[in-house]
């Protein structure tokens, strides 16, 4: 079960000083529209989530950074082809409008999900060091890729966790006990906004994510992740340093070690979906291509 | 209708970087009905099946507003509203139509009618903005740089549904005040309203006093004479500064005249249109 215990959530909306200068920078530099759940959840120890965020920056924004994240979500559709296909778009009875800002929403998690696994795993490492692999500074080769958040990306809109709409409550309900979740992902709330939609797509997502041919695609899709991460360059980050800011690091890690279990499932998930209206060729390619930062290397 | 109904009734097409959702139902000579502020295009949705009896409506939600793009990157003033009309009437196939536009709408169409002329057949403005008759101190605080750090957005709607009983004769049922709020109960829909309300600039509609006189479309002003939001007086003024024009007043009726007498004002509006 996430038992997110001790850290409170910091909505974008909560965010002051340190925290709502990091969220600025993650969008940025991420080139995301909203803050997903984990860093909704690590902006809950204010001590380490900006020494995790500046530690993990000057990687987040290179050329490698953003093609591990392309390889994993090109395998995660994949392997999302050969699971049981989802038609939940053709079932919903949506609008046109509804279907369109779904294609967009879609288009936004198969973006930024597989950047967080990637990170995710990075930052896991990490906090698995005891002491830091200090880095000052990048190569001067180092390839970066632009900053801001892509023109026609979808917003990150989302209804609330606890929505008034019981058809709603009862799915969210049924999610996080099937998921073992103690809150929600930015996707399921995102998707919220389409009532039938989501809906539609949950029942037939969970006998999907129920069965062992998922656990397994989740399981290599991880690993992938896990290899992309350790070929990254070394961060700035270790237990010792975050246990000298006063945080408890064993801590952390249990909660970054749940992200990193549960995002391959999401990461597929997008895939899956997507996958109802779009094409294997055209999903595995990223929504979003970035261009490279016209300036080099860059200091720490 | 509820506004779930009504928001499945809604085509989306692309203007440039910008998405906007609309309603376009019925056959016939083309009349877009364009909303204010903070509503969408669910306000119409007593008028549009009246009017589609004989007409093509299109009910566009404005940019930043209801189900149309609400990305935090975009200027949302009327002016840059009038313009994304011209060109989303291009998407859409349509060369002229009669516009129908109620509170920051009706600068809209009046920006139309004044820049834009060959777009408006006929025009008819229901308690629109004009002059400096614009923008409301409740906007104005909405549109406060820090209002989205104030308050939820549960909040900020719980609010604003309070302070908008007052344009109406009678409070409405839940399911309509529902719908008029539904797109900005979520943080997005909030900060979205918030550069909405932002982005109201009286000097809009005072910069294109002068070329009011020469409208040629045809026009009615109508009004709910109990308007606290804008005052009569705005309605008369613009029924003596657009020569073919003529101000129907609507008896029982504030702000949103098109809830308050739904069966009047499409009786006015489908003569008119005739």
């Amino acid at each position: 079960m996430f038992g997110f215990g001790k850290p409170k959530q910091v909505a974008e909306t909560e965010a002051d000083g340190e925290i709502e200068r990091v969220y600025h920078e993650i969008k940025q530099g991420l080139r995301v529209s909203g803050i997903n759940l984990n860093f909704r959840t690590w902006a809950g120890y204010e001590k380490f989530f900006p020494a995790m965020w500046d530690a993990m920056r000057p990687v987040a924004e290179t050329r490698a950074f953003e093609t591990a994240a392309d390889e994993v979500r090109a395998e995660s559709v994949r392997t999302a082809e050969t699971l049981t296909r989802i038609g939940a778009k053709s079932n919903a009875n949506l609008g046109e409008s509804q279907r369109y800002q779904i294609e967009k929403a879609l288009e936004l998690y198969h973006y930024i999900n597989p950047k967080l696994l990637v990170l995710t795993a990075k930052v896991r490492q990490a906090l698995e060091n005891e002491a830091a692999q200090t880095q000052n500074e990048l190569p001067k080769n180092t390839e970066l890729i632009e900053r801001g958040i892509p023109v026609k990306m979808y917003p990150m809109e989302m209804i609330s966790e606890e929505p008034d709409d019981a058809e709603i409550v009862a799915i969210f309900e049924d999610i996080k006990k099937t998921l073992e979740l103690s809150s929600i992902n930015s996707d399921y709330r995102t998707f919220g906004l389409w009532k039938n939609y989501l809906a539609a797509f949950w029942r037939e997502l969970k006998p999907i994510v129920e069965s062992m041919e998922y656990e397994q695609a989740s399981n290599e899709l991880r690993e992938t992740a896990r290899k992309s991460a350790s070929d990254l360059p070394p961060i700035s980050l270790s237990k010792k340093q975050v246990e000298e800011l006063g945080e408890d690091a064993d801590e952390i890690l249990k909660t970054t070690e749940k992200f990193e279990k549960l995002l391959p499932s999401l990461v597929i998930n997008i895939s899956l979906l997507s996958l109802d209206g779009k094409t294997t060729n055209e999903l595995v390619k990223s929504p979003f291509p970035a261009a490279t930062r016209k300036q080099g290397g860059q200091k720490r | 209708m509820n506004w779930r109904e009504f928001q499945a009734k809604q085509k989306a097409i692309e203007i440039g970087d910008r998405f906007v959702s609309y309603v376009d139902e019925g056959a016939g000579e083309p009349i877009i009905l364009i909303h204010g502020i903070p509503t969408w295009g669910y306000l119409w949705h007593k008028l549009i099946p009246v009017l589609s009896k004989q007409n093509r409506v299109l009910a566009p939600d404005l940019a930043g507003f209801g189900y149309s793009d609400k990305r935090d990157n975009f200027d949302r003033a009327i002016d840059k509203q009038a313009e994304l009309i011209d060109a989303w009437m291009n998407e859409t196939g349509v060369e002229a139509a009669h516009i129908v536009a109620h509170d920051i709408g009706g600068g809209v169409a009046l920006r139309l009618a004044t820049l834009f002329p060959n777009r408006v057949k006929k025009l008819c403005v229901m308690n629109g903005v004009s002059y400096d008759s614009w923008a409301i101190e409740a906007m104005i605080q909405l549109g406060h740089p820090s209002a989205y750090k104030i308050a939820s957005a549960s909040t900020s709607v719980h609010t604003l549904r309070q302070m908008l009983k007052q344009g109406f004769a009678e409070t409405p049922e839940d399911e309509i005040l529902d719908g008029i709020f539904a797109p900005y109960t979520t943080e997005v829909g909030k900060l979205s309203l918030i550069r909405n309300a932002t982005a109201l600039n009286t000097n809009l509609t005072t910069g294109i006093t002068h070329l009011l006189p020469q409208i040629e479309a045809e026009t009615l002003i109508l009004w709910g004479v109990d308007d606290k939001f804008q005052l009569l007086k705005y309605g008369e003024r613009l029924a003596d500064d657009i020569p073919n024009a003529r101000l129907v007043k609507i008896e029982n009726a504030r702000h949103f005249v098109m809830i308050d007498q739904p069966e009047i004002v499409a009786e006015y509006v489908s003569n008119f249109l005739k």
